[in-house]
């Protein structure tokens, strides 16, 4: 019954107070003590992992604008200069008179070779002024190619099977000059005159009567006539080349660089 | 003055813990402005309080002791990211509470107790006069087995219950100081007080009642 009186005051609170009193020696304390300290020390020495530094770094708000600018930039940039390669599409100048020439079945012209232009230095502009130049040279060389093919074919070489594209457009060509010797002279007046072609087209002429024609045919003809050294790839002309030097250089690159200014924690961007 | 500042301004409200909380502060500092030393200070401050929040929710004396020694190396370790806003024992507390909670879940399964012998001292020794009136070897026994009862009935609860109990009744935190340091709101802690309360009764009533 006394048992009972005495079990009966108290309460879970009491018990759990107990556990206050479940406390470890001082043994236990200096056991603990020292393995703090191995710790400890290892920790001092321990180099952490570099994402344990992440959140310092984003915490230091300076680098997100100045980060944030950088992307954009590049964006800009590469969206601005962004070119993807792609091919010209061939020309069938003249599709007619081709099919008059059975052994001739690639109809493509000099020009419409592919040209890959996929570099973001290399403007829009650049490209398009590379092709015009590229068609109109092979206008200017098309004369000679159509006398080489038809009036002196070359006794130990086969042109037709060497080249059946020149061999095809100098057919067109010279078809069309009988037929409609205006539209020729208005295409290509504004490079050369008739007589001065039908000089080139004469020295050409000869000149390639004595040439063996091998692969660089084509670009052999095209540096001829534009007085530029021979050499077996083609060759950009020199004012596309020019261009894209100046596109290069320092003065143009301080230019662009100039349009960025940094004052305090802003940057500014000029267009 | 912000918020947070405010706030905790609010939670510790009593003079001494004001004034211990300063104290704790300017140890801080030293610790911060590269006086390593000073740490060894906070470390023998809290370092028994720690271990029994730990113990009683681990109820394994191992244990307790790895992650009490890992939750003051995290809080070396973490110094300077410390600003004032809490008190340096929430602070503590918190890492502490991180740590174990997250031992616990890692262990789940893992139910070993190594318990501390109980020392019978001031109300402590009122209590188990009320609770027996044995003496000597069977007096031993009857404490082993009611401190093993309470230890498993402890163990039968749900972490967050386990925590609030733990901090609230043997610890003696506040219902505001808990809020903070377990991150909920205080009628939350207030509600969980009582659940593991009326669970533990129910485990218990053979030593509370006839």
């Amino acid at each position: 019954m006394a048992d009972h009186e005495k079990r009966s005051k108290v309460s879970i609170e009491d018990l759990l107070r107990l556990k206050q009193a479940e406390r470890p020696s001082a043994e236990f304390w200096a056991g603990f003590e020292r393995e703090l300290r191995q710790k400890q020390l290892s920790a001092l020495v321990e180099k952490r992992s570099w994402w344990h530094s992440l959140p310092q770094i984003f915490s230091r708000r300076v680098y997100l604008p100045i980060g944030a600018t950088a992307i954009l930039t590049f964006s800009l940039v590469s969206i601005r200069y962004y070119q993807p390669s792609q091919v010209v599409p061939v020309e069938s100048t003249a599709a007619a008179p081709v099919s008059s020439f059975s052994e001739a079945p690639m109809t493509s012209s000099i020009a419409s070779n592919p040209v890959p232009v996929s570099s973001p230095l290399v403007n829009r502009a650049d490209h398009a002024l590379v092709q015009a130049e590229a068609r109109s040279e092979s206008l200017v060389a098309t004369p000679s190619s159509a006398e080489v093919a038809l009036g002196s074919p070359s006794p130990d070489d086969s042109i037709a099977t060497i080249s059946p594209s020149a061999r095809t457009i100098a057919a067109n060509l010279s078809h069309l000059e009988q037929s409609d010797p205006e539209l020729i002279n208005a295409v290509s007046g504004s490079r050369l005159s008739s007589p001065g072609r039908s000089q080139i087209s004469t020295v050409a002429v000869a000149d390639l009567s004595n040439l063996p024609l091998g692969n660089a045919k084509r670009v052999r003809l095209l540096a001829h006539y534009s007085d530029r050294p021979v050499s077996a790839e083609p060759v950009a002309p020199d004012s596309v080349r020019e261009r894209l030097s100046r596109r290069l250089g320092d003065s143009d690159l301080n230019d662009r660089w100039s349009r960025f200014g940094l004052k305090g924690d802003k940057v500014s961007l000029r267009f | 003055m912000n918020l947070s500042k405010v706030f905790t301004k609010a939670i510790v409200s009593s003079p001494e813990r004001q004034q211990e909380a300063d104290v704790d502060f300017s140890i801080v500092k030293r610790v911060q402005a590269g006086e390593v030393a000073a740490f060894d200070q906070l470390i023998l401050k809290y370092r028994e309080r720690l271990f029994g929040v730990v113990y009683n929710l681990t109820s394994n004396r191992e244990d307790a002791s790895d992650l009490t020694q890992d939750a003051f190396i995290k809080a070396f370790q973490s110094i300077n990211r410390f600003q004032g806003n809490c008190s340096f024992f929430t602070w503590l507390y918190k890492i502490a509470l991180n740590t174990t909670l997250s031992h616990l879940r890692k262990n789940r399964l893992r139910t070993f107790f190594s318990l501390e012998k109980l020392h019978e001292e001031g109300t402590n020794a009122q209590i188990l006069e009320q609770l027996t009136d044995k003496k000597g070897a069977d007096r031993e026994t009857y404490l082993k087995e009611l401190q093993q009862k309470l230890n498993e009935a402890l163990q039968k609860l749900s972490i967050p219950h386990r925590t609030v109990i733990t901090l609230f009744e043997i610890d003696g935190l506040s219902h505001s100081e808990i809020a903070q340091v377990v991150g909920c709101s205080e009628g939350t802690v207030r509600s969980r007080l009582h659940y593991a309360k009326q669970f533990l009764q129910g485990e218990m009533g053979k030593y509370l009642s006839s």
